[in-house]
């Protein structure tokens, strides 16, 4: 009978570990680890609007109820699931697929402070950037304006180069939404959402 | 001396069936919502014409189903969203109370503040637990539809000659899970305990299912949970491994509204620990602070010896039933009763 309860007690003990472990374990087996990580990721992946500028800080305060995502209408909002490992059902918008339309539904909905109401100007997923070495105009091979004529913004956030109708240019107004992505028409897709630090706001300045 | 035999509300053994008729709402609309959101996006993208007949056959669908109800779908019928995590309704903003400690706990490594407008959204879930216990569990819980379906089906196994797990273990395991949860929550600086509470899962899988294409890594923990259950004790990830569970179980400890049983109407059937889910002990006046008032006890009771009493503690156990063969021939007083009754 000792044995018995001893072996229950283990048993009881396994699970408990389990319940926490399991889910845990899950998550970082089932993260394909290093296919998107780096900076393709910081490239490709936005927060939503007004979100917390420290990711960790974010992660932290998002609790996962998936609000932002259920009030979004171009429903650009996805979660992180077997990539995410610990950031696991925390938003993020793929502007390749969809971009944000900057609409405010979900900082109005989110209940914690990950997603806090942000005047328009104000918000900041971070910065478009151009690859001048593929864009169609910018290399001569033909007229575009895709990433011009979609944004949300207009003349504050993206316009051409004064002396060539044709070649788009990022202003410093951005604030990330990503449709300019979303649109463009080149395989590579030479236009993306990039951090937006100091250096950046210079060199898109030039 | 006519002991007046007190009868409980006749309504009372009915609120099994409000229960049911609660949980069913509350998994119908988890379902629906994802629907309701994807019709959402169609209408404020005027997208009618250029849907594929499957699209335009839920837009019909859904249209049918709100359009008594809105004639604006992109902006009304944001009136009701989230799931049981979290959730607005009409503005207000609910919140499961684990939410806020689990996030409080993920806090901890980058040292955020508490921000009060979030710990206020869980303020209305933890007064009604204090008032009503973990009354969430019972009449709420989308999990708990389906743990309970699963316990029925577990009854079909045995009628059917399998022997399903019935295994008992200690219920204060489940604190135990509640402080691990908490802890590596607080390690990772992330909401792990959201990935081990069963309601949460369901509403963030249901969503992710219907409306982003496919399911995640909580659907095979939910499935685990299920055989769990099946296998190993019934109804064991909420007795014993719940995290949600355990919180709302301390903070329902000194619930207002418990259910007790009357002795003199009580004939010591055992129906009532048969029926409860929670293994708790009613015949013997025991609900502890684990009995989240889903009254299938007094739905059961075949003699209506159960009822509602508002005080914030169980009553001393009262012996067997007066109407038991135990408690037969004991005292006169009781004599009568049984002659009466």
């Amino acid at each position: 009978m000792e044995r018995r309860g001893f072996l229950q007690d283990l048993t009881v003990g396994a699970v408990v570990l389990a319940a926490g472990a399991v889910p845990y374990g899950f998550l970082a087996l089932l993260a394909p680890g290093g296919q998107r990580g780096g900076a393709a990721q910081a490239r490709n992946y936005l927060r939503p609007p007004g979100a917390l500028k420290e990711d960790t800080a974010f992660v932290a305060a998002c609790i996962g109820c998936g609000l932002c995502g259920e009030v979004c209408p171009p429903r650009c909002i996805r979660f992180h699931a077997r990539d995410g490992g610990t950031k696991v059902n925390t938003p993020y918008i793929d502007p390749e697929q969809k971009g944000c339309i900057l609409c405010n539904k979900c900082m109005e909905v989110c209940p914690t402070e990950a997603l806090i109401e942000t005047p328009l100007p104000d918000i900041d997923m971070g910065i478009a950037r151009i690859d001048r070495t593929a864009c169609y105009p910018w290399v001569d091979r033909g007229i575009c304006g895709a990433c011009v004529s979609i944004c949300p913004l207009s003349a504050k956030a993206i316009g051409f180069k004064m002396w060539n109708q044709y070649r788009p240019v990022i202003k410093n107004g951005c604030v990330g939404c990503g449709v300019c992505v979303e649109v463009c028409p080149h395989p590579s897709v030479p236009i993306w959402v990039a951090e937006r630090t100091d250096e950046t706001a210079r060199k898109q300045k030039a | 001396m006519g002991v007046s035999v007190q009868k409980p509300f006749f309504l009372w053994r009915h609120l099994n069936k409000l229960r049911w008729v609660s949980l069913s709402i509350v998994f119908t609309m988890l379902v629906l919502l994802p629907f309701v959101h994807i019709y959402q996006t169609y209408v404020a993208a005027y997208a009618y014409d250029l849907l594929s007949p499957s699209e335009r056959q839920l837009y019909d669908v859904m249209e049918a189903l709100t359009g008594p109800f809105t004639d604006d779908p992109a902006q009304d019928l944001d009136a009701i969203k989230g799931n049981t995590w979290s959730g607005t309704f009409w503005g207000w903003k609910l919140s499961d109370p684990l939410a806020a400690a689990g996030q409080a706990a993920a806090g901890v490594k980058t040292r955020s503040a508490l921000y009060w407008p979030f710990l206020i959204t869980t303020a209305i879930p933890i007064a009604l637990t204090v008032v009503f216990g973990r009354f969430f569990c019972g009449w709420i819980c989308p999990a708990t539809i389906l743990y309970e379906l699963n316990t029925n089906f577990a009854a079909w196994l045995r009628w059917a000659g399998l022997k399903p797990g019935n295994r008992h273990f200690d219920k204060r395991i489940k604190y135990a899970v509640l402080a691990l949860g908490l802890v590596l929550s607080g390690v990772t600086g992330s909401m792990m305990v959201a990935a081990m509470y069963p309601p949460a899962i369901i509403g963030r899988e249901i969503y992710y299912g219907v409306a982003l294409g496919g399911f995640g890594a909580g659907t095979v923990f939910f499935l685990a949970t299920l055989l769990f259950d099946l296998l190993v004790a019934r109804r064991g990830f909420c007795r014993y491994l719940c995290p949600g569970g355990a919180l709302y179980s301390l903070l329902g400890r000194y619930r207002v509204v418990r259910i007790c049983r009357i002795v003199e109407n009580c004939n010591d059937c055992a129906k009532c620990n048969a029926i409860c889910e929670f293994d708790l002990d009613p015949m013997c006046d025991d609900f502890g602070q684990e009995c989240n008032n889903c009254t299938a006890c007094m739905a059961v009771c075949p003699t209506d010896a159960l009822t509602f009493t508002l005080r914030p503690w169980d009553g001393p156990t009262r012996g067997p039933g007066h109407l038991g063969r135990q408690h037969r021939g004991k005292s006169e007083i009781d004599e009568k009763t049984k002659e009466t009754a």
